[in-house]
Protein backbone atom coordinates (compact mmCIF):
# COMPACT_ATOMS: atom_id res chain seq x y z
CA UNK A 1 0.00 0.00 0.00
CA UNK A 2 1.04 3.33 -0.48
CA UNK A 3 2.73 5.42 2.24
CA UNK A 4 -0.13 7.86 3.54
CA UNK A 5 -0.30 11.44 2.75
CA UNK A 6 -0.09 12.84 6.32
CA UNK A 7 1.21 9.64 8.23
CA UNK A 8 0.90 11.65 11.82
CA UNK A 9 -2.57 11.94 11.17
CA UNK A 10 -3.02 8.33 11.26
CA UNK A 11 -1.20 8.11 14.07
CA UNK A 12 -3.29 10.87 15.80
CA UNK A 13 -6.51 8.76 14.94
CA UNK A 14 -4.79 5.39 16.23
CA UNK A 15 -3.71 7.46 19.43
CA UNK A 16 -6.99 8.21 20.38
CA UNK A 17 -8.84 4.90 19.49
CA UNK A 18 -6.42 3.09 21.30
CA UNK A 19 -6.82 4.97 24.24
CA UNK A 20 -10.21 5.23 24.27
CA UNK A 21 -10.17 1.20 23.68
CA UNK A 22 -8.06 1.17 26.97
CA UNK A 23 -10.23 3.19 29.01
CA UNK A 24 -10.79 0.33 31.14
CA UNK A 25 -6.95 -1.08 31.66
CA UNK A 26 -6.26 2.65 33.01
CA UNK A 27 -9.15 2.33 35.23
CA UNK A 28 -8.35 -0.30 36.90
CA UNK A 29 -4.95 1.84 37.75
CA UNK A 30 -7.16 4.63 38.48
CA UNK A 31 -9.02 3.07 41.28
CA UNK A 32 -6.44 1.28 42.77
CA UNK A 33 -4.57 4.53 43.19
CA UNK A 34 -7.62 6.93 44.66
CA UNK A 35 -8.31 7.04 48.19
CA UNK A 36 -11.23 4.78 49.24
CA UNK A 37 -13.38 7.33 50.20
CA UNK A 38 -13.20 8.88 46.51
CA UNK A 39 -14.18 5.76 44.45
CA UNK A 40 -17.83 5.61 44.60
CA UNK A 41 -18.76 9.24 43.42
CA UNK A 42 -21.42 9.93 40.99
CA UNK A 43 -18.90 11.95 39.40
CA UNK A 44 -15.39 10.23 39.61
CA UNK A 45 -12.34 11.69 39.40
CA UNK A 46 -10.48 10.87 36.24
CA UNK A 47 -7.12 11.95 37.58
CA UNK A 48 -6.56 10.42 41.09
CA UNK A 49 -5.55 13.07 43.23
CA UNK A 50 -3.99 12.60 45.59
CA UNK A 51 -2.32 9.35 44.89
CA UNK A 52 -2.39 6.51 47.45
CA UNK A 53 -1.51 2.87 47.88
CA UNK A 54 -4.06 2.82 50.58
CA UNK A 55 -5.97 -0.18 48.26
CA UNK A 56 -2.92 -2.09 47.98
CA UNK A 57 -2.14 -2.46 51.22
CA UNK A 58 -5.51 -2.91 52.20
CA UNK A 59 -5.95 -5.87 49.60
CA UNK A 60 -2.51 -7.34 50.87
CA UNK A 61 -3.99 -7.93 54.35
CA UNK A 62 -6.71 -9.85 52.94
CA UNK A 63 -6.80 -13.54 53.69
CA UNK A 64 -4.46 -14.85 51.16
CA UNK A 65 -4.27 -12.69 48.59
CA UNK A 66 0.08 -13.02 49.15
CA UNK A 67 -0.22 -16.78 49.18
CA UNK A 68 -2.56 -16.85 46.48
CA UNK A 69 -0.39 -14.92 44.42
CA UNK A 70 2.80 -17.65 45.14
CA UNK A 71 0.09 -19.99 44.29
CA UNK A 72 -0.33 -18.41 41.03
CA UNK A 73 3.49 -18.42 40.31
CA UNK A 74 4.04 -22.05 41.20
CA UNK A 75 1.36 -23.44 39.07
CA UNK A 76 2.30 -21.16 36.15
CA UNK A 77 5.90 -22.05 36.69
CA UNK A 78 5.39 -25.57 36.38
CA UNK A 79 2.91 -24.99 33.46
CA UNK A 80 5.79 -23.42 31.69
CA UNK A 81 8.34 -26.53 32.42
CA UNK A 82 6.17 -29.66 31.72
CA UNK A 83 5.00 -27.77 28.73
CA UNK A 84 8.04 -27.31 27.30
CA UNK A 85 9.28 -30.55 28.26
CA UNK A 86 7.10 -32.58 27.47
CA UNK A 87 6.49 -30.17 24.12
CA UNK A 88 9.50 -29.42 22.59
CA UNK A 89 10.40 -33.27 21.81
CA UNK A 90 6.85 -34.12 20.54
CA UNK A 91 7.31 -30.69 18.17
CA UNK A 92 10.62 -31.66 16.78
CA UNK A 93 9.65 -35.35 16.49
CA UNK A 94 6.20 -33.97 14.66
CA UNK A 95 8.52 -31.66 12.80
CA UNK A 96 11.32 -33.58 11.65
CA UNK A 97 10.98 -37.54 12.01
CA UNK A 98 9.04 -39.23 9.42
CA UNK A 99 6.93 -41.43 11.03
CA UNK A 100 3.88 -43.35 10.78
CA UNK A 101 1.28 -41.80 12.60
CA UNK A 102 2.75 -38.40 12.66
CA UNK A 103 -0.59 -37.04 10.83
CA UNK A 104 -2.71 -38.55 13.07
CA UNK A 105 -1.31 -37.09 15.97
CA UNK A 106 -0.89 -33.42 14.57
CA UNK A 107 -4.40 -33.83 13.96
CA UNK A 108 -5.25 -34.86 17.22
CA UNK A 109 -3.32 -31.99 18.76
CA UNK A 110 -5.71 -29.83 16.97
CA UNK A 111 -8.93 -31.42 17.96
CA UNK A 112 -7.06 -31.59 21.86
CA UNK A 113 -7.49 -27.97 21.47
CA UNK A 114 -11.58 -27.67 21.21
CA UNK A 115 -13.21 -29.33 24.23
CA UNK A 116 -14.44 -26.17 26.54
CA UNK A 117 -12.75 -26.27 29.79
CA UNK A 118 -15.67 -27.06 31.69
CA UNK A 119 -16.28 -30.44 29.91
CA UNK A 120 -12.75 -31.43 30.99
CA UNK A 121 -12.78 -30.24 34.52
CA UNK A 122 -16.21 -31.64 35.24
CA UNK A 123 -14.23 -35.41 34.92
CA UNK A 124 -11.08 -33.89 36.22
CA UNK A 125 -12.26 -33.33 39.35
CA UNK A 126 -13.91 -37.00 39.85
CA UNK A 127 -10.72 -38.24 38.82
CA UNK A 128 -8.53 -36.45 40.02
CA UNK A 129 -9.86 -37.18 43.60
CA UNK A 130 -10.10 -40.53 43.45
CA UNK A 131 -6.32 -40.24 42.61
CA UNK A 132 -5.76 -37.80 45.11
CA UNK A 133 -4.77 -35.45 43.11
CA UNK A 134 -7.28 -33.00 44.37
CA UNK A 135 -5.95 -29.63 45.69
CA UNK A 136 -2.63 -30.22 44.94
CA UNK A 137 -0.22 -28.29 42.69
CA UNK A 138 0.54 -31.44 40.53
CA UNK A 139 -3.23 -31.84 39.66
CA UNK A 140 -3.78 -27.81 39.13
CA UNK A 141 -0.53 -28.52 36.86
CA UNK A 142 -1.35 -30.91 35.26
CA UNK A 143 -5.09 -29.61 34.22
CA UNK A 144 -3.30 -26.49 32.91
CA UNK A 145 -1.00 -28.24 30.57
CA UNK A 146 -4.37 -29.59 28.76
CA UNK A 147 -4.41 -26.19 27.53
CA UNK A 148 -0.86 -25.68 26.93
CA UNK A 149 0.57 -28.27 25.46
CA UNK A 150 -1.45 -28.90 22.26
CA UNK A 151 -1.12 -24.99 21.46
CA UNK A 152 2.90 -25.25 22.26
CA UNK A 153 3.46 -28.08 19.70
CA UNK A 154 1.49 -26.62 17.21
CA UNK A 155 3.48 -23.21 17.66
CA UNK A 156 6.68 -24.94 17.67
CA UNK A 157 6.37 -27.06 14.94
CA UNK A 158 6.77 -24.64 12.23
CA UNK A 159 9.50 -22.57 14.52
CA UNK A 160 11.96 -26.04 14.46
CA UNK A 161 10.90 -26.66 10.16
CA UNK A 162 12.52 -23.40 9.58
CA UNK A 163 15.80 -24.29 11.34
CA UNK A 164 17.76 -25.65 8.03
CA UNK A 165 17.80 -29.05 7.76
CA UNK A 166 21.78 -29.16 6.87
CA UNK A 167 22.99 -28.45 10.34
CA UNK A 168 21.19 -31.29 12.26
CA UNK A 169 22.40 -33.74 8.98
CA UNK A 170 26.05 -32.69 9.99
CA UNK A 171 25.50 -33.49 13.71
CA UNK A 172 23.98 -36.68 12.80
CA UNK A 173 26.60 -37.81 10.34
CA UNK A 174 29.10 -36.60 13.43
CA UNK A 175 27.52 -39.45 15.97
CA UNK A 176 24.87 -37.26 18.16
CA UNK A 177 22.01 -39.26 18.76
CA UNK A 178 18.25 -37.42 18.14
CA UNK A 179 18.72 -35.87 21.49
CA UNK A 180 22.23 -34.68 21.00
CA UNK A 181 21.24 -33.27 18.09
CA UNK A 182 18.00 -31.64 19.59
CA UNK A 183 19.86 -30.01 22.53
CA UNK A 184 22.90 -29.66 21.00
CA UNK A 185 21.99 -28.21 17.57
CA UNK A 186 18.23 -26.92 17.59
CA UNK A 187 17.54 -25.71 20.62
CA UNK A 188 20.37 -22.86 20.68
CA UNK A 189 18.94 -22.37 17.23
CA UNK A 190 15.05 -21.88 18.70
CA UNK A 191 15.32 -19.69 21.74
CA UNK A 192 12.93 -17.00 19.85
CA UNK A 193 10.37 -19.34 19.48
CA UNK A 194 11.05 -20.85 22.32
CA UNK A 195 10.86 -18.03 24.70
CA UNK A 196 7.48 -17.32 22.57
CA UNK A 197 6.44 -20.66 23.59
CA UNK A 198 7.09 -20.08 27.23
CA UNK A 199 5.63 -16.70 27.48
CA UNK A 200 2.05 -18.03 26.03
CA UNK A 201 2.29 -21.13 28.35
CA UNK A 202 2.79 -18.94 31.68
CA UNK A 203 0.29 -16.48 30.49
CA UNK A 204 -2.38 -19.24 30.07
CA UNK A 205 -1.23 -20.75 33.79
CA UNK A 206 -1.44 -17.30 35.23
CA UNK A 207 -4.72 -16.24 33.85
CA UNK A 208 -6.00 -19.75 34.31
CA UNK A 209 -9.79 -19.75 36.54
CA UNK A 210 -11.82 -22.66 35.36
CA UNK A 211 -9.62 -25.28 36.90
CA UNK A 212 -8.10 -23.30 40.23
CA UNK A 213 -12.34 -22.80 41.18
CA UNK A 214 -12.79 -26.55 40.28
CA UNK A 215 -9.63 -28.51 41.38
CA UNK A 216 -8.46 -26.51 44.24
CA UNK A 217 -10.58 -26.89 47.21
CA UNK A 218 -8.53 -24.32 50.11
CA UNK A 219 -6.24 -21.58 49.65
CA UNK A 220 -2.98 -24.01 50.25
CA UNK A 221 -2.72 -24.27 46.36
CA UNK A 222 -5.81 -21.85 45.32
CA UNK A 223 -4.38 -19.91 42.60
CA UNK A 224 -4.99 -15.71 42.53
CA UNK A 225 -7.71 -15.75 40.13
CA UNK A 226 -10.08 -17.52 42.13
CA UNK A 227 -9.02 -15.67 45.24
CA UNK A 228 -10.15 -12.38 42.92
CA UNK A 229 -13.22 -13.88 42.28
CA UNK A 230 -13.92 -14.75 46.23
CA UNK A 231 -13.13 -11.01 47.03
CA UNK A 232 -15.95 -9.82 44.99
CA UNK A 233 -18.48 -11.74 46.81
CA UNK A 234 -16.38 -10.91 49.90
CA UNK A 235 -15.85 -6.93 49.53
CA UNK A 236 -18.11 -6.25 46.53
CA UNK A 237 -18.02 -2.41 47.01
CA UNK A 238 -14.25 -2.30 48.23
CA UNK A 239 -13.56 -1.76 44.43
CA UNK A 240 -10.21 -0.11 45.49
CA UNK A 241 -8.94 -2.68 47.08
CA UNK A 242 -10.49 -4.67 44.31
CA UNK A 243 -9.27 -2.95 41.60
CA UNK A 244 -6.26 -3.11 43.23
CA UNK A 245 -5.86 -6.99 43.13
CA UNK A 246 -6.49 -6.63 39.77
CA UNK A 247 -3.61 -4.65 39.18
CA UNK A 248 -1.50 -6.92 41.05
CA UNK A 249 -2.58 -9.89 38.73
CA UNK A 250 -2.14 -7.87 35.88
CA UNK A 251 1.40 -6.65 36.11
CA UNK A 252 3.00 -9.95 35.73
CA UNK A 253 1.03 -10.57 32.15
CA UNK A 254 1.69 -6.81 31.24
CA UNK A 255 5.74 -7.56 31.83
CA UNK A 256 5.87 -10.81 30.32
CA UNK A 257 3.93 -9.49 27.08
CA UNK A 258 6.36 -6.29 27.26
CA UNK A 259 9.70 -8.44 27.45
CA UNK A 260 8.59 -11.22 24.54
CA UNK A 261 6.24 -9.20 22.50
CA UNK A 262 7.28 -9.68 19.38
CA UNK A 263 8.27 -13.36 19.35
CA UNK A 264 4.43 -13.83 20.83
CA UNK A 265 2.70 -11.98 18.61
CA UNK A 266 4.57 -14.14 15.62
CA UNK A 267 3.46 -16.96 17.74
CA UNK A 268 -0.26 -16.46 17.98
CA UNK A 269 -0.39 -16.14 14.61
CA UNK A 270 1.47 -18.60 13.47
CA UNK A 271 -0.64 -20.79 15.65
CA UNK A 272 -4.04 -19.93 14.93
CA UNK A 273 -3.42 -19.09 11.28
CA UNK A 274 -1.56 -21.77 9.85
CA UNK A 275 -2.49 -24.42 12.28
CA UNK B 1 11.60 -31.80 -2.67
CA UNK B 2 14.34 -33.66 -2.80
CA UNK B 3 14.86 -37.26 -2.01
CA UNK B 4 16.86 -38.21 1.00
CA UNK B 5 18.17 -41.22 1.99
CA UNK B 6 15.73 -43.70 3.73
CA UNK B 7 15.40 -42.32 7.62
CA UNK B 8 17.14 -45.54 9.89
CA UNK B 9 14.92 -47.16 12.15
CA UNK B 10 16.55 -46.09 14.56
CA UNK B 11 16.08 -42.52 14.38
CA UNK B 12 12.17 -43.12 13.73
CA UNK B 13 12.22 -45.10 16.90
CA UNK B 14 14.17 -42.03 18.54
CA UNK B 15 11.12 -40.05 17.09
CA UNK B 16 8.24 -42.04 18.46
CA UNK B 17 9.84 -42.05 21.93
CA UNK B 18 10.50 -38.13 21.44
CA UNK B 19 6.39 -38.39 21.42
CA UNK B 20 5.57 -40.53 24.05
CA UNK B 21 5.59 -38.60 27.04
CA UNK B 22 3.97 -35.74 25.27
CA UNK B 23 0.99 -37.94 23.88
CA UNK B 24 0.69 -40.30 26.94
CA UNK B 25 0.16 -37.30 29.36
CA UNK B 26 -2.24 -36.34 27.08
CA UNK B 27 -3.99 -39.26 26.65
CA UNK B 28 -4.26 -39.71 30.62
CA UNK B 29 -5.01 -35.94 31.40
CA UNK B 30 -7.40 -35.12 28.07
CA UNK B 31 -8.42 -37.61 26.60
CA UNK B 32 -9.32 -40.31 29.22
CA UNK B 33 -11.11 -37.59 31.07
CA UNK B 34 -13.45 -36.96 27.95
CA UNK B 35 -13.97 -41.05 27.48
CA UNK B 36 -14.51 -40.39 31.00
CA UNK B 37 -16.99 -38.13 31.05
CA UNK B 38 -18.67 -40.53 28.36
CA UNK B 39 -19.41 -43.07 30.74
CA UNK B 40 -20.83 -40.82 33.44
CA UNK B 41 -23.13 -39.42 30.97
CA UNK B 42 -24.79 -42.90 30.30
CA UNK B 43 -24.94 -43.74 34.06
CA UNK B 44 -26.41 -42.44 37.48
CA UNK B 45 -23.38 -40.65 39.11
CA UNK B 46 -24.09 -38.71 42.51
CA UNK B 47 -21.71 -37.07 44.76
CA UNK B 48 -22.48 -40.67 46.61
CA UNK B 49 -20.40 -42.27 43.92
CA UNK B 50 -17.32 -40.19 45.39
CA UNK B 51 -17.79 -41.93 47.99
CA UNK B 52 -17.23 -45.24 46.31
CA UNK B 53 -20.80 -45.98 45.64
CA UNK B 54 -21.94 -48.17 42.87
CA UNK B 55 -22.94 -46.12 39.82
CA UNK B 56 -25.82 -47.88 37.93
CA UNK B 57 -25.95 -47.44 34.28
CA UNK B 58 -29.00 -45.76 32.96
CA UNK B 59 -29.05 -45.34 29.46
CA UNK B 60 -30.15 -42.30 27.44
CA UNK B 61 -31.64 -41.24 30.84
CA UNK B 62 -29.47 -38.14 31.35
CA UNK B 63 -29.59 -36.86 28.23
CA UNK B 64 -33.59 -37.49 28.42
CA UNK B 65 -32.94 -34.98 31.42
CA UNK B 66 -31.11 -32.61 30.02
CA UNK B 67 -33.04 -32.09 26.63
CA UNK B 68 -36.53 -32.38 29.09
CA UNK B 69 -34.90 -28.98 31.02
CA UNK B 70 -36.75 -25.86 30.09
CA UNK B 71 -33.57 -24.39 31.67
CA UNK B 72 -31.24 -26.29 29.09
CA UNK B 73 -32.59 -24.82 26.15
CA UNK B 74 -32.85 -21.46 27.39
CA UNK B 75 -28.93 -21.67 27.94
CA UNK B 76 -28.55 -22.35 24.19
CA UNK B 77 -30.50 -20.10 23.21
CA UNK B 78 -28.43 -17.55 25.33
CA UNK B 79 -25.15 -18.94 24.33
CA UNK B 80 -25.90 -18.29 20.62
CA UNK B 81 -26.93 -14.80 21.43
CA UNK B 82 -23.63 -14.38 22.97
CA UNK B 83 -22.07 -15.97 20.24
CA UNK B 84 -23.06 -14.60 17.60
CA UNK B 85 -23.36 -10.61 19.09
CA UNK B 86 -19.71 -11.10 20.09
CA UNK B 87 -18.71 -12.58 16.64
CA UNK B 88 -20.64 -9.96 14.08
CA UNK B 89 -19.05 -6.92 16.28
CA UNK B 90 -15.72 -8.04 17.40
CA UNK B 91 -15.51 -9.04 13.40
CA UNK B 92 -16.59 -5.64 12.38
CA UNK B 93 -14.48 -3.75 14.79
CA UNK B 94 -11.69 -6.36 14.99
CA UNK B 95 -11.73 -5.20 10.75
CA UNK B 96 -12.03 -1.49 11.05
CA UNK B 97 -8.81 -1.15 13.16
CA UNK B 98 -6.60 -3.84 10.76
CA UNK B 99 -7.91 -1.65 8.21
CA UNK B 100 -6.61 1.13 9.95
CA UNK B 101 -3.55 -0.80 10.93
CA UNK B 102 -2.51 -2.02 7.74
CA UNK B 103 -1.13 1.35 6.38
CA UNK B 104 2.04 2.48 7.38
CA UNK B 105 2.75 5.43 10.21
CA UNK B 106 5.16 6.37 12.87
CA UNK B 107 3.75 4.05 16.32
CA UNK B 108 2.18 1.76 14.73
CA UNK B 109 3.35 -1.21 15.98
CA UNK B 110 3.79 0.19 19.84
CA UNK B 111 0.03 1.28 19.27
CA UNK B 112 -1.23 -2.01 18.04
CA UNK B 113 0.53 -4.18 21.07
CA UNK B 114 -1.10 -1.66 23.55
CA UNK B 115 -4.27 -2.85 21.63
CA UNK B 116 -3.70 -6.47 22.59
CA UNK B 117 -3.01 -5.91 26.00
CA UNK B 118 -7.06 -6.14 25.95
CA UNK B 119 -6.74 -10.11 24.79
CA UNK B 120 -4.05 -10.64 27.22
CA UNK B 121 -5.80 -9.89 30.96
CA UNK B 122 -7.03 -12.96 32.61
CA UNK B 123 -10.43 -13.14 32.10
CA UNK B 124 -11.25 -12.96 36.22
CA UNK B 125 -9.25 -9.48 35.89
CA UNK B 126 -11.38 -8.03 32.90
CA UNK B 127 -14.56 -9.53 34.29
CA UNK B 128 -13.60 -7.76 37.48
CA UNK B 129 -12.95 -4.97 35.80
CA UNK B 130 -16.42 -4.45 33.88
CA UNK B 131 -18.51 -5.34 36.41
CA UNK B 132 -16.73 -2.23 38.14
CA UNK B 133 -17.10 -0.35 35.09
CA UNK B 134 -20.85 -1.06 34.45
CA UNK B 135 -21.34 0.21 37.95
CA UNK B 136 -24.74 1.98 38.44
CA UNK B 137 -23.39 4.88 40.58
CA UNK B 138 -19.86 5.04 40.17
CA UNK B 139 -19.31 3.40 36.96
CA UNK B 140 -17.05 5.02 34.34
CA UNK B 141 -19.83 3.94 31.79
CA UNK B 142 -22.57 5.44 33.59
CA UNK B 143 -20.13 8.45 34.41
CA UNK B 144 -19.02 8.91 30.58
CA UNK B 145 -23.08 8.76 29.56
CA UNK B 146 -23.76 11.57 32.18
CA UNK B 147 -20.78 13.57 31.19
CA UNK B 148 -22.47 13.75 27.61
CA UNK B 149 -25.83 14.30 28.53
CA UNK B 150 -27.13 11.14 28.20
CA UNK B 151 -27.86 10.38 31.53
CA UNK B 152 -31.17 9.42 31.06
CA UNK B 153 -28.95 6.00 29.64
CA UNK B 154 -27.32 5.07 32.58
CA UNK B 155 -28.22 2.11 34.71
CA UNK B 156 -27.23 -1.28 36.49
CA UNK B 157 -26.44 -2.80 33.83
CA UNK B 158 -25.42 -6.11 34.70
CA UNK B 159 -27.86 -6.43 37.42
CA UNK B 160 -30.82 -5.63 35.01
CA UNK B 161 -32.10 -8.52 33.85
CA UNK B 162 -32.74 -6.94 30.26
CA UNK B 163 -29.07 -5.36 29.72
CA UNK B 164 -27.27 -8.06 31.64
CA UNK B 165 -26.47 -9.85 28.69
CA UNK B 166 -25.68 -7.13 26.87
CA UNK B 167 -23.53 -5.95 29.19
CA UNK B 168 -21.25 -9.39 29.20
CA UNK B 169 -21.65 -9.07 25.20
CA UNK B 170 -19.91 -5.39 25.43
CA UNK B 171 -17.12 -7.34 27.23
CA UNK B 172 -16.34 -10.13 25.60
CA UNK B 173 -16.37 -8.11 22.49
CA UNK B 174 -13.63 -5.68 23.96
CA UNK B 175 -12.04 -9.05 25.29
CA UNK B 176 -11.98 -10.17 21.21
CA UNK B 177 -11.66 -7.19 19.17
CA UNK B 178 -7.33 -6.92 19.27
CA UNK B 179 -7.55 -11.43 18.54
CA UNK B 180 -9.67 -10.31 15.38
CA UNK B 181 -7.16 -7.12 14.19
CA UNK B 182 -4.45 -9.59 14.80
CA UNK B 183 -5.31 -12.17 12.45
CA UNK B 184 -7.06 -9.91 9.64
CA UNK B 185 -3.89 -7.95 9.30
CA UNK B 186 -1.79 -10.73 8.75
CA UNK B 187 -4.50 -11.94 5.81
CA UNK B 188 -4.22 -7.93 5.08
CA UNK B 189 -0.63 -7.77 4.42
CA UNK B 190 -0.91 -11.13 1.90
CA UNK B 191 -2.55 -8.23 -0.62
CA UNK B 192 -0.90 -7.58 -3.54
CA UNK B 193 -0.41 -3.89 -3.37
CA UNK B 194 -0.19 -3.52 -7.01
CA UNK B 195 -3.77 -4.23 -7.08
CA UNK B 196 -4.64 -1.28 -5.16
CA UNK B 197 -2.08 0.72 -7.48
CA UNK B 198 -3.67 -0.61 -10.43
CA UNK B 199 -7.27 0.01 -9.41
CA UNK B 200 -6.41 3.44 -8.39
CA UNK B 201 -4.84 4.53 -12.10
CA UNK B 202 -8.22 3.01 -13.41
CA UNK B 203 -9.89 5.70 -10.93
CA UNK B 204 -11.33 3.67 -8.26
CA UNK B 205 -12.14 5.28 -5.15
CA UNK B 206 -11.13 4.21 -1.80
CA UNK B 207 -14.75 2.68 -0.93
CA UNK B 208 -14.58 0.93 -4.49
CA UNK B 209 -10.98 -0.19 -3.34
CA UNK B 210 -12.45 -2.35 -0.20
CA UNK B 211 -15.36 -3.54 -2.08
CA UNK B 212 -14.18 -5.23 -4.96
CA UNK B 213 -10.86 -6.07 -4.15
CA UNK B 214 -9.67 -5.76 -0.10
CA UNK B 215 -13.40 -7.40 0.80
CA UNK B 216 -13.43 -10.30 -1.86
CA UNK B 217 -9.51 -10.96 -1.57
CA UNK B 218 -10.40 -10.91 2.84
CA UNK B 219 -12.98 -13.65 2.40
CA UNK B 220 -11.00 -16.92 3.03
CA UNK B 221 -9.29 -15.17 6.32
CA UNK B 222 -12.18 -13.69 7.45
CA UNK B 223 -14.04 -17.70 7.23
CA UNK B 224 -10.49 -18.72 9.69
CA UNK B 225 -11.22 -15.49 12.15
CA UNK B 226 -14.59 -16.38 12.11
CA UNK B 227 -14.65 -19.86 12.94
CA UNK B 228 -12.05 -19.93 15.73
CA UNK B 229 -13.89 -17.00 16.93
CA UNK B 230 -16.86 -19.32 17.29
CA UNK B 231 -14.89 -21.90 18.91
CA UNK B 232 -13.17 -19.40 21.60
CA UNK B 233 -16.89 -17.82 22.26
CA UNK B 234 -18.63 -20.40 22.32
CA UNK B 235 -16.61 -21.77 25.25
CA UNK B 236 -16.29 -18.23 27.37
CA UNK B 237 -17.11 -19.16 30.95
CA UNK B 238 -14.03 -17.28 33.09
CA UNK B 239 -15.63 -13.56 32.13
CA UNK B 240 -19.33 -14.58 32.66
CA UNK B 241 -18.88 -16.28 35.94
CA UNK B 242 -16.98 -13.51 37.04
CA UNK B 243 -19.24 -10.89 35.93
CA UNK B 244 -23.04 -11.72 36.71
CA UNK B 245 -22.26 -15.38 37.93
CA UNK B 246 -25.14 -16.37 35.08
CA UNK B 247 -27.61 -14.24 36.75
CA UNK B 248 -29.43 -12.06 37.24
CA UNK B 249 -31.54 -14.99 37.85
CA UNK B 250 -30.75 -17.11 34.70
CA UNK B 251 -30.38 -13.76 32.48
CA UNK B 252 -27.13 -14.47 31.57
CA UNK B 253 -26.49 -18.62 32.08
CA UNK B 254 -25.00 -19.81 28.73
CA UNK B 255 -24.16 -23.40 28.19
CA UNK B 256 -21.09 -23.48 29.90
CA UNK B 257 -22.65 -22.01 32.92
CA UNK B 258 -25.40 -24.31 33.01
CA UNK B 259 -22.74 -26.75 32.88
CA UNK B 260 -20.94 -25.87 35.50
CA UNK B 261 -24.14 -25.55 37.64
CA UNK B 262 -25.71 -28.92 36.95
CA UNK B 263 -22.12 -30.78 38.15
CA UNK B 264 -20.36 -28.39 40.76
CA UNK B 265 -23.40 -26.61 42.45
CA UNK B 266 -26.59 -29.96 42.63
CA UNK B 267 -23.70 -32.35 42.03
CA UNK B 268 -25.58 -34.32 39.15
CA UNK B 269 -22.46 -35.82 37.65
CA UNK B 270 -24.44 -37.91 34.95
CA UNK B 271 -26.41 -35.39 33.81
CA UNK B 272 -23.98 -32.57 34.15
CA UNK B 273 -21.72 -35.14 31.80
CA UNK B 274 -24.73 -35.24 29.50
CA UNK B 275 -24.72 -31.79 29.12
CA UNK B 276 -21.26 -30.94 28.64
CA UNK B 277 -21.06 -33.51 25.87
CA UNK B 278 -23.72 -32.05 24.54
CA UNK B 279 -21.64 -28.41 24.95
CA UNK B 280 -19.18 -30.37 22.86
CA UNK B 281 -20.88 -30.67 19.79
CA UNK B 282 -20.43 -27.10 18.73
CA UNK B 283 -16.78 -26.65 19.27
CA UNK B 284 -16.22 -30.22 17.54
CA UNK B 285 -18.05 -29.42 14.61
CA UNK B 286 -16.88 -26.31 14.18
CA UNK B 287 -13.49 -27.79 14.33
CA UNK B 288 -14.13 -29.98 11.50
CA UNK B 289 -14.88 -27.69 9.33
CA UNK B 290 -11.67 -25.40 10.24
CA UNK B 291 -9.53 -28.46 10.13
CA UNK B 292 -10.31 -29.87 6.91
CA UNK B 293 -10.42 -26.13 5.08
CA UNK B 294 -6.75 -26.21 6.52
CA UNK B 295 -6.07 -29.13 4.92
CA UNK B 296 -7.65 -27.71 2.10
CA UNK B 297 -5.29 -24.73 1.98
CA UNK B 298 -1.89 -26.06 2.83
CA UNK B 299 -1.05 -27.37 -1.00
CA UNK B 300 -1.82 -24.31 -2.17
CA UNK B 301 -0.38 -21.80 0.60
CA UNK B 302 2.56 -23.97 1.43
CA UNK B 303 3.48 -24.91 4.94
CA UNK B 304 6.46 -23.11 5.81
Amino acid sequence: MKPPRHPWLLTAVATLITAAFLLPVYWMAKTSLTPPDRILTPSPQWVPAPLTGENYSTALDYEGLPRALLNSLVISSGVVAVTLLLGVPLAYALARVPMRGSGGMVLALLVAQLPPAIVLAAPLFILERRAGLDDTYVGLIAADTTLTLPFTVIVLRPVLRSIPRELEEAALVDGCGLLGVLLRVVLPLMVPGLVAAAGLAFLIGWGEFLFGLTLAAGPDVQPVTVLLNAFVGQHGTSWGALMATATLISLPVVCVFALFQRFIVGGLTAGSVRG
Amino acid sequence: MRHRRAPSTHRRRAGYLFCLPGMAFLALFLAYPLLYNIWTSVHDVELSSLLGGAERFNGLENYRAVVDDAAFWHSVRLSLIFTIGSLVLQFILGFALALLFVRPFPLNGLLRSLLLVAWLLPPVVSGTLFRWLLDAESGAYNALLRAVGLGSLSHDWLTDPSTSLAGVVFANIWVGVPFNMLLLLVGLHTIDPQLYEAAAIDGAGAWQRLRRITLPLMRPVSVTVLLLGLIYTFKVFDLIFVMTGGGPVDATRVLSLYVYEVFFKFFRFGQGAAAGLLLLVVPLLTGVWYVRRLRREEPAGGSA
